[in-house]
């Protein structure tokens, strides 16, 4: 299994990508409300109008739009301490600049998703405006999935984190570690 | 190992433990108790969101719909708050499993209380 060099004692990188873990952790509790707002948000359009952009189900699915930008702003930052998830040329990690990529279609899709409602149509899930919105937050989770992935296989790597033992799980971190899966090839 | 500027002893690049607790500042396995205020006050900041729709629009959000919500999101939060503490403390000799039962059960009777009497 291939060692990454090390930049910093390796008691203060587990320290530093276990304090990363708790922001990921808490956007992951997030994400995974919004997901049940998504049903919620869906039977209300089915029985009531569109009266305000801030009926409580859009409070809810629109927080997200705010907590997890602001959530990855605060890993973006923190990540600066962990040389090994740095990008190419010492730039942001290639992950974390896809979530921002995609928060940034999102949050523009607000002013367009509103412009929209007020001349046009009733909520409906697929009309146009809202294409933009799963696009956007598909291309954000892409981006955090390898993210996530490259920190949970360099915690394995560092031996904080024990690796899956169902074969195929195992080598896929195996992989990862080598350089062989997207966590090397998106830096 | 050469360490960043600032730490070790002046150019020799050898690094004492004082020096690699220094970097490290907070430990992670002491944050329970940051992590538990965290929960408790996401716990109450979801009741205030779900009260607010069942008591300013009630046509909207009727209040059987904002405890579902509640309910939902409270089992969200706890699982997202145990994995934070359990997973901070992981490999170290430091066990909270008293603090994560009390704060859970807490928030559990209370979400079952506020789910019965509030709103109605």
């Amino acid at each position: 299994m291939a060692q990454m060099p090390a930049l910093i004692p390796k008691e203060v990188e587990i320290q530093r990508l276990k304090k990363l873990w708790l922001i990921v952790i808490a956007m992951g509790s997030t994400a995974a409300s919004v997901e049940v707002d998504n049903f919620v948000d869906g039977s209300l359009h089915q029985t009531s109008i569109r009266d305000s952009a801030f009926t409580p189900a859009h409070w809810w699915l629109y927080s997200h739009f705010i907590t997890l930008p602001l959530g990855w702003a605060a890993a973006a930052m923190y990540d600066r301490r962990i040389p090994i998830l740095r990008g190419p040329n010492n730039s942001i990690n290639t992950g974390l600049k896809m979530t921002i990529l995609g928060y940034l279609a999102t949050m523009f899709t607000i002013g367009v998703n509103e412009m929209w409602h007020f001349w046009f149509v009733e909520e409906i899930f697929a009309v146009p405006n809202h294409w933009m919105f799963n696009m956007g937050v598909v291309v954000a989770f892409m981006g955090a999935l390898a993210y996530v992935v490259r920190v949970y296989a360099r915690l394995v790597e560092l031996g904080a984190e024990t690796p899956g033992e169902n074969p195929y799980v195992a080598e896929m971190y195996k992989m990862a570690l080598e350089g062989k899966l997207y966590s090397r090839s998106i830096p | 190992m050469t360490l960043p500027k600032g730490f070790g002893s002046g150019g020799g690049g050898g690094s004492s433990s004082a020096d690699v607790e220094r970097m490290i500042g907070k430990r992670v396995e002491n944050m329970t108790g940051m992590i538990t205020a965290s929960y408790l006050a996401a716990w109450a900041a979801t009741f205030g969101g779900t009260a607010a729709g069942y008591f300013y629009y009630p046509w909207a959000y009727p209040t059987n719909s904002g405890h579902f919500a509640f309910i939902i999101l409270t089992i969200i939060e706890a699982i997202g708050y145990i994995f934070c503490v359990k997973v901070m403390q992981e490999g170290s000799n430091k066990n909270s499993n008293g603090v994560v039962a009390g704060a859970v059960g807490g928030t559990a009777v209370g979400t079952l209380l506020i789910s019965m009497f509030v709103g109605f």
